[in-house]
């Protein structure tokens, strides 16, 4: 090999392991079954329950995610107070919590002998060990991977956009919804994709408050687990289809990314 | 656009409830029973509960995982009708604290050496062999409890022999299994049942019966459960009824 | 008529001014960047709300911090036209122009953007969204967009800044025409004293937060009351010693050397100033004619046309400009290191004390 050429050549095998091993369990996951016999797992009753359950509750996660932390990222993103960067320190705790140690705080909270316990008892709800509980988990782990990004879409947003809005006037709610929201639509695309992709594959922390009862709190990850030591097929076929899910949601954040040319403002 | 994606994510939410709901008020709907059980009863009690569910308007939710792990829910506040372990110790601990009713004996299992079906091991003196690398639960977890009592039994030069083989603490007989069908580990300690649930994949080999641990099943209904009343009825069918005589058919032997 | 007074702690700088636009007229400030013109522009915008500030706008208060009053910028009927323009890039040409109309029905809002867009020449693009758009199509898209509500005072910040030269030229001229018709009181910010006083019916001069000189362009150029306004202004600034003379005159001894004659009454140090366009070359070595009282023997450093005339920059005891016609620079064979007599009237030469 001549002098120059090595350095071309070794980038491409790294490019090559790293694809290799990035994508074969993958592959493996779809091609160590027969189609066949993926399908009829996915057809057992355990496994549509576990699907329906992640759906609802990644769906209901996810739209108060949306619109509880959107406002919320809107504040951080543009104003400053005393105390600001303990304020996003603490929203972002959660992105360094190992899920079963979340899983255990949220006990601690509002499980029924948590600090809130009595309360939330005595409004007669159940979130431990139940359904709703399960979306209080995957809410509680996700919610920093989407307020982090519309934080930073809304800074990104330029400022002279919202004075613009004002001297037209429109008062600062409808600029927020007018011309915030619109310009970081990318930005808080890719926020929910990632907080999507979070609460769709989350497991500890749902685990530990929730627990594994199917067709009340075991989730697809959670059954996935629950059916590896015994039905492997069944838990290659829950596998698939998480993986082609997660697949669709990064080809729509790209998608919606396209429109990139019109996210931020012309300097 | 965004508008309308949040709308659909409430509604699917709004719309199917959260499952909380315990059955419902119209005796049309099946009421809801949750049973909490140790793992070594999956298969027989996954055959029984729809035939008790179609026999008592019931849907039972079946809920299987180690009894130590079921027992921590419970105490947490889980919503569970009835509890079903693998011994007799912690259904007992649970009502000692108020929240289990008297629990019931109902079945009895045996504690045996399984190993891959083409194993050349046939004894428990092979463990000690340098290399063998062997599978037990976790110390709380019944089953992990029973092998270390029947470990206790042998020669200390024995058991220390066979400790130092242990690869791998499992949480439930069901990680056991799996780990001796995928052919991770040469032997393990689980129930007679479970072998016999691998319709032939693995071999039990019996132990002496100096060693062979006294394995009793206990079960009762939960204080807080919402369906008491059902809940008697489902842990009356483990001792005599459909639910007994699937754990008969799956190798449980009868309640003491 | 728009009153803007304000007293603003920005940073180093206090900002301290305080003045008046007449209704259906543009007073343009002009003045070097930071020095607090932006920040005046979004005070009486009330995008920013100064320490102490009072600002009317056609008999309505709508900043009086002695009073408590702060009309939130929203419910302030400004027309504000952003350097950069900050147009919605989400939104077509049409519905930026429309967004100040949310209160009424579609149509209705389409029709009165059209007919902006129409006024500005814009009406085929008024279904393309801004990065389509040319630096000048923007440019008046944002004053369209300013405009759209009538509203009481008309804000521009650098408006032709952002434009490259030859665009610059029409848009001046378009601008100016807009501002004519307007009858708005205009508050218009610019660097650039050519520009403000094309577009300013009168123009002030700010410099480190104050206004150091107010009137009209011509009256500034004139009669600079500082050496800043006059540098400012694009004169040419030398400096020196002034001491009286006979029948009126001062004479002055300039720093490095040699002497000017000025009609100016001064004495001490002062800063000596005249505009390029009244400096005429003359060839080195020849004997004076014209009745030029002063003469400085210089270098050619460069020549730059621009336009019809030619810039000279020349090199003596102290740098100078002159501005001559393209013919008079091809007669005199202007070209760098050609050594040359400048020369000008001592009526055209400006002392200001130091």
């Amino acid at each position: 090999m001549t002098g120059r050429a090595w350095f071309p050549v070794l980038l491409g095998v790294c490019l090559a392991v790293a694809l290799t091993f990035l994508t074969l369990p993958v592959v493996a996951i779809f091609v160590d079954s027969s189609p066949g016999e993926l399908i009829s797992s996915l057809g057992e009753e355990g496994a549509l329950d576990a699907l329906w359950l992640s759906l609802r509750c990644t769906a209901a996660s996810i739209a108060i995610i949306l619109l509880v932390g959107t406002p919320a990222a809107y504040l951080l993103a543009t104003r400053s107070f005393r105390g600001k960067a303990l304020v996003v320190t603490l929203i972002e705790l959660p992105l360094v919590l190992p899920p079963a140690v979340a899983g255990i705080a949220l006990l601690a909270a509002v499980g029924p002998e948590g600090i809130l316990g009595g309360a939330i008892d005595a409004a007669g709800i159940q979130l431990s060990f139940a359904t709703a509980g399960v979306v209080v988990a995957l809410t509680f782990v996700s919610s920093p991977f989407y307020v982090r990004q519309a934080m930073a879409a809304f800074a990104a947003v330029d400022r002279s956009l919202l004075d613009a809005s004002r001297t037209l006037g429109a008062s600062e709610a409808r600029g927020f919804l007018r011309v915030m929201i619109p310009v970081a639509v990318p930005g808080l695309a890719a926020g929910t994709a990632l907080a999507l992709g979070r609460a769709l594959g989350e497991f500890g922390a749902t685990l530990m408050f929730a627990g594994s009862f199917q067709g009340i709190t075991q989730t697809v990850p959670l059954a996935i687990y629950d059916r590896f030591s015994t039905d492997f097929d069944a838990a290659l076929a829950l596998s698939a289809v998480l993986v082609a899910v997660s697949a669709a949601i990064l080809l729509a954040v790209k998608l919606v990314r396209g429109g990139e040319a019109l996210g931020v403002a012309p300097r | 656009m965004v508008v309308g994606v949040l709308l659909a994510c409430a509604a699917m939410t709004a719309g199917c409830g959260d499952g909380d709901d315990s059955g419902g008020d119209s005796s049309d709907s099946p009421t809801r029973l949750v049973v909490s059980a140790a793992s070594s009863m999956t298969k027989a009690l996954e055959k029984c509960a729809p035939e008790f569910g179609d026999a008592e308007n019931a849907d039972v939710k079946l809920s299987f995982a180690g009894s130590d792990e079921l027992a921590a829910q419970i105490r947490q506040g889980a919503p569970v009708d009835v509890y079903a372990a693998a011994n007799t110790r912690l259904p007992d601990e649970l009502n000692a604290d108020g929240s289990l009713e008297k629990p019931v004996e109902f079945a009895t299992n045996e504690l045996v050496l399984a190993v891959p079906e083409q194993s050349e091991i046939d004894s428990i003196d092979d463990l000690t062999k340098e290399g063998t690398t062997v599978v037990i639960g976790s110390e709380s977890v019944p089953i992990g409890a029973y092998t270390r009592e029947t470990l206790a039994k042998l020669p200390p030069a024995q058991e220390e022999a066979i400790l130092r083989n242990v690869r791998s603490n499992e949480p439930d007989v069901n990680g056991i299994v799996g780990k001796l069908t995928q052919g991770a580990a040469d032997a393990g300690f689980v129930y007679v049942t479970d072998v016999n649930a691998t319709n032939g994949e693995l071999r039990a080999i019996e132990l002496p019966s100096d060693l062979e641990p006294q394995v009793t099943y206990g079960a009762g209904v939960v204080t807080k459960a919402k369906q008491p009343d059902l809940a008697q009825q489902f842990v009356d069918g483990l001792t005599h009824g459909d639910c007994a005589d699937a754990l008969g058919a799956a190798g449980f032997g009868p309640a003491p | 008529m728009l009153r803007v007074e304000a007293r603003h702690q920005l940073g180093d700088l206090v900002l301290d001014v305080e003045l008046v636009v007449e209704h259906g007229s543009c007073l343009a400030l002009a003045g070097p960047s930071g020095a607090g013109k932006t920040s005046l522009l979004r005070i009486a915008a009330g995008l920013l709300r100064p320490e102490q500030g009072h600002v009317a706008a056609n008999g309505e208060t709508w900043l009086d911090t002695h009073r408590g009053i702060d009309v939130p910028a929203e419910q302030r009927r400004c027309g504000y036209v952003f350097q950069h323009y900050a147009l919605f890039p989400h939104l077509t040409a049409w519905q930026n122009v429309a967004y100040a109309l949310h209160g009424l029905p579609r149509s209705e809002r389409r029709a009165r953007a059209g007919e902006l867009l129409e006024r500005f020449g814009l009406a085929a693009r008024a279904d393309a969204r801004p990065h389509t758009l040319s630096g000048g199509e923007r440019q008046r898209v944002a004053v369209a967009r300013a405009l759209a509500r009538s509203p009481e005072v008309l804000l521009l910040d650098e408006p032709l800044s952002a434009l490259d030269a030859r665009t610059r030229a029409a848009a001046a001229r378009e601008l100016g025409e807009v501002l004519r018709e307007s009858a708005a009181p205009t508050l218009l910010v610019t660097h650039d004293f050519a520009e403000a006083a094309q577009l300013g019916d009168r123009v002030g001069i700010i410099d480190q937060g104050r206004v150091v000189q107010e009137g009209t362009p011509t009256e500034l150029a004139a009669a600079p009351r500082s050496a800043f306004v006059a540098d400012f202004t694009g004169a040419v600034v030398l400096t020196g010693l002034a001491r009286p003379g006979p029948a009126g005159v001062t004479y002055v001894d300039l720093d490095g050397g040699g002497n000017v004659t000025s009609t100016d009454a001064a004495h001490g140090i002062v800063a000596v100033s005249v505009y390029p366009w009244e400096i005429v070359i003359e060839p080195a070595g020849e004997e004076a004619h014209g009745s030029a009282d002063n003469r400085l023997p210089v270098e050619v450093l460069s020549v730059t046309t621009v336009g019809s005339r030619v810039r000279v920059g020349l090199g003596g005891v102290q740098p100078l400009v002159a501005e001559v016609t393209r013919a008079s620079a091809e007669r005199l064979r202007l070209e760098p290191g050609v050594r040359v007599i400048a020369t000008w009237k001592a009526a055209a030469t400006r002392l200001v004390g130091l």
